[in-house]
């Protein structure tokens, strides 16, 4: 009795260290998650050494005027009009408790760079906009009062006044090159999740706004004829970039084509399959490594029936035009192959037509 | 003629290199790509000029010359685009001509040598025409049809929206190549909502041709997105091919797909769905991660994990990817890639297919240089290395 409960009490306390030792290899855990999270909240963009947007709110209430900063606004010119370190220590911030200049801490380089950035691709000009609001900044610059972090006025704001722009699309009265400039839609357009898939259901309604950004060159890219190579092939430094034909594409692609039937063909001809490859001599053809039909191909189980059906682009791509007299040997009216239609199959093309005729000579329609 | 092709590209790229280039950007724009590789074609060069004469008026070009012939070309220098684009001060009235691509709603886009008319009719309405023939590499004579004509109306919804409805009829030697029937809508329901849809119909041989839906729904940092598609191959075939007489077996996609932005430089992207052609049915995943290295992402790291295909077809593989793109200083960057590709059955040409790429690349000043190395295992070479070299220069003037 007395040996069962010696047994249940040391169970018991090897239980409760068992305890311990999860609950303090639990904090440990923890403990190296925070520590891998801070040590990695710089590169994740979790911790920042400069606040991301300059303070205005604080000085408009203090009662500074925003050319007392921004001084040269009233003059054209390509510069940014920000201010220097004299210009904060003069008369306001006397003693300045880093020898560095201010715009290094007080805001951070994406929002200076973000600022060179805007300037070099808009066309625009603070001397005549200025005249118009009649020195009131904030006719347009409305997010300073609030606090906003973004000050620089949304297009939204330009339509106020530019809304003939607006409705006629004519993206140019305000950006210089928008191709160039890589601004991506502030609308509904945003191009990120799966653009490659999703573009042309959003391109089909809204085509005359991707021509705001994209020149004729980059739908032709893919979709024109004459493309020698596809836009990824000039663009080998930069991975990042998407692309239907990216990395190892020439070693999948007779998958990719076979699990999308018709997928190829939405961009390339039928036709395009089988010039490159007889070019190369891979499939079918003369000189060809090997017949890429497997044994019993034709025969009592139809494969090449049923496969023809799912993939009928696959079959012309090397069978199309002249080569279609391979099937009409077996598939004509009374030949031994029978009808290639489906049941209740109808078609608008009279009989003495292409391709009905080659099956149906004189128009017969058993 | 190898020889004197590479020479020819090398000369060209040279002298374009020593035009001045002017200091201010815009309108005017000259961009030349020289690409040499060990891969065909073994030597290109590409000329993409464009900008706009006077407000309202603007041209473009693009035209390429090869070394050699690529595999099934039956020439080495062409034109990709070259079109003018007009458009009256209003807006109301837009102009194309040349060579460009038609795309009107729904309907497949088309290379053409034509005119497309663009007009913005009162109570948001627009109407688009187009007519042109055929682009064909070369002096390919196997031209699927003759010309093409179609029009697409359409009217606008609010600032965010747009529903139409497009005919086109192509036409070859007087019998009819392809007939097609459109609709098209796109809206932004909501700052959060918007959908997106197309769908084709054939009409020489009645049936659904491809359609196309997305519905997405963006809060914060987090984006989903259910999209569905349907294409029947058969009627992507002219409707003089004698296989378009096979019927309609689609095949069909849906699916979701998640963007978050778990950290300012961190995006997660998953794109779970299903696939089924005929009775056979397959798994589509993929889980996408990239990480910024640098507020701009001139420096980034990415990976993926990919499993597409049907499995009782024999399609189906998984694949595994990594990328990495350093910038460096002087202006130089260094970019690697790996995928690995594994097909559920190797029918003995390789279990594993890897493929790999390094490069350096240097851009400044309107320069752009960049030399890779790709290295690879395919079903058709048990291992292949291929060097690559570019050089692009660009100028604009005002």
């Amino acid at each position: 009795m007395r040996a069962a409960a010696t047994a249940a009490l040391a169970a018991s306390a090897a239980s409760a260290a068992s305890r311990r030792l999860g609950r303090r290899l639990a904090s440990y855990a923890a403990l190296a998650a925070l520590a891998a999270l801070a040590a990695c909240a710089g590169i994740l963009g979790l911790r920042r050494d400069a606040p991301e947007h300059f303070p205005h709110r604080a000085h408009v209430v203090a009662g500074v005027s925003c050319t007392r900063c921004h001084a040269g606004l009233d003059a054209p010119g390509p510069g940014l009009h920000l201010p220097d370190a004299a210009t904060c220590t003069d008369g306001c911030h006397g003693r300045p408790h880093d020898a560095r200049p201010c715009t290094g801490c007080h805001v951070s380089e994406r929002t200076v760079a973000a600022l060179a950035d805007a300037r070099a691709h808009l066309r625009f000009d603070h001397v005549r906009h200025a005249a118009i609001a009649k020195g009131n900044c904030m006719h347009c610059h409305d997010g300073v009062a609030a606090g906003a972090a973004q000050l620089r006025p949304p297009m939204a704001t330009c339509f106020r006044c530019h809304g003939e722009a607006q409705a006629a699309r004519t993206c140019g009265t305000c950006h210089k090159d928008l191709e160039e400039e890589g601004a991506l839609p502030a609308s509904h357009l945003a191009h990120d999740g799966d653009w490659l898939r999703e573009h042309g259901a959003r391109a089909a309604s809204s085509g005359d706004l991707c021509e705001a950004c994209h020149r004729e060159s980059y739908c032709a890219g893919c979709h024109g004829r004459t493309a020698p190579v596809i836009g990824a092939a000039l663009r080998r430094a930069d991975p990042t970039r998407a692309s239907v034909h990216r990395a190892g594409f020439a070693a999948r692609h007779a998958l990719e084509a076979r699990a999308d039937p018709g997928a190829c063909t939405t961009c390339h001809a039928p036709d395009r399959c089988a010039s490159c490859h007889a070019a190369r001599g891979v499939g079918a053809g003369a000189g060809a490594r090997g017949n890429p039909h497997p044994a019993g191909w034709v025969g009592l189980d139809n494969r090449h029936g049923r496969e023809a059906r799912r993939d009928p682009a696959a079959c012309a791509s090397c069978h199309g035009g002249a080569g279609e007299a391979l099937c009409v040997g077996c598939h004509r009216v009374g030949g031994i192959g029978g009808s290639p239609h489906p049941p209740g199959w109808s078609s608008r093309q009279p009989l003495t037509a292409m391709p009905c005729r080659m099956c149906h000579p004189l128009g017969a329609a058993r | 003629m190898r020889r004197a092709g590479a020479r020819a590209v090398l000369a060209a790229a040279i002298a374009l290199a020593g035009v001045p280039r002017p200091a201010v950007a815009d309108p005017l724009r000259l961009r030349a790509d020289a690409l040499a590789s060990t891969a065909s074609p073994a030597g290109l060069l590409v000329l993409d000029a464009g900008g706009a004469l006077r407000p309202g008026l603007s041209a473009e070009a693009v035209v390429w010359l090869a070394s050699e012939r690529a595999p099934g070309e039956d020439t080495a220098g062409d034109v990709l685009v070259i079109a003018v684009r007009g458009q009256t001060r209003s807006g109301r009235i837009g102009v194309r001509a040349g060579r460009f691509v038609s795309a009107l709603g729904a309907l497949r886009p088309a290379h053409v040598d034509g005119g497309a008319l663009r007009l913005r009719l009162p109570r948001g309405l627009d109407v688009e025409a187009v007519a042109g023939v055929p682009v064909e590499p070369g002096l390919a004579t196997g031209r699927g049809w003759d010309w093409l004509a179609g029009a697409r109306l359409a009217r606008r919804i609010g600032d965010g929206g747009s529903a139409g409805i497009a005919y086109v009829q192509r036409r070859d030697a007087g019998r009819l190549a392809l007939e097609e029937l459109g609709a098209d809508a796109g809206l932004a329901l909501t700052a959060r909502h918007d959908l997106g849809a197309r769908a084709a119909y054939d009409l020489a041989h009645p049936g659904l041709a491809e359609v196309a839906l997305t519905a997405s729904y963006r809060r914060r940092a987090a984006r989903a997105e259910l999209y569905a598609l349907h294409r029947a191959a058969s009627h992507l075939l002219p409707a003089t091919s004698l296989f378009s007489v096979l019927g309609d077996v689609p095949s069909e996609r849906a699916g979701a797909v998640i963007t978050w932005r778990a950290a300012p430089r961190l995006d997660a992207i998953a794109d779970l769905g299903g696939r089924r052609i005929d009775a056979a049915r397959g798994l589509e995943l993929a889980l996408r991660a990239r990480l910024r290295l640098d507020d701009r992402g001139a420096s980034a790291l990415s990976g993926e994990l990919r499993r597409s295909g049907v499995a009782q077809d024999g399609t189906a593989w998984s694949g595994a990817r990594a990328t990495a793109r350093i910038a460096l200083p002087r202006a130089l960057a260094i970019a690697a890639e790996l995928e690995l590709v594994a097909p559920d059955r190797d029918r003995g040409r390789g279990a594993l297919w890897p493929w790999g790429l390094l490069a350096v690349s240097w851009e400044r000043a309107g320069w752009q240089a960049a030399a890779a190395v790709e290295a690879s295992a395919s079903p058709e070479y048990r291992s292949r290395v291929d060097v690559l070299a570019q050089l692009g220069r660009r100028w604009s003037a005002p």
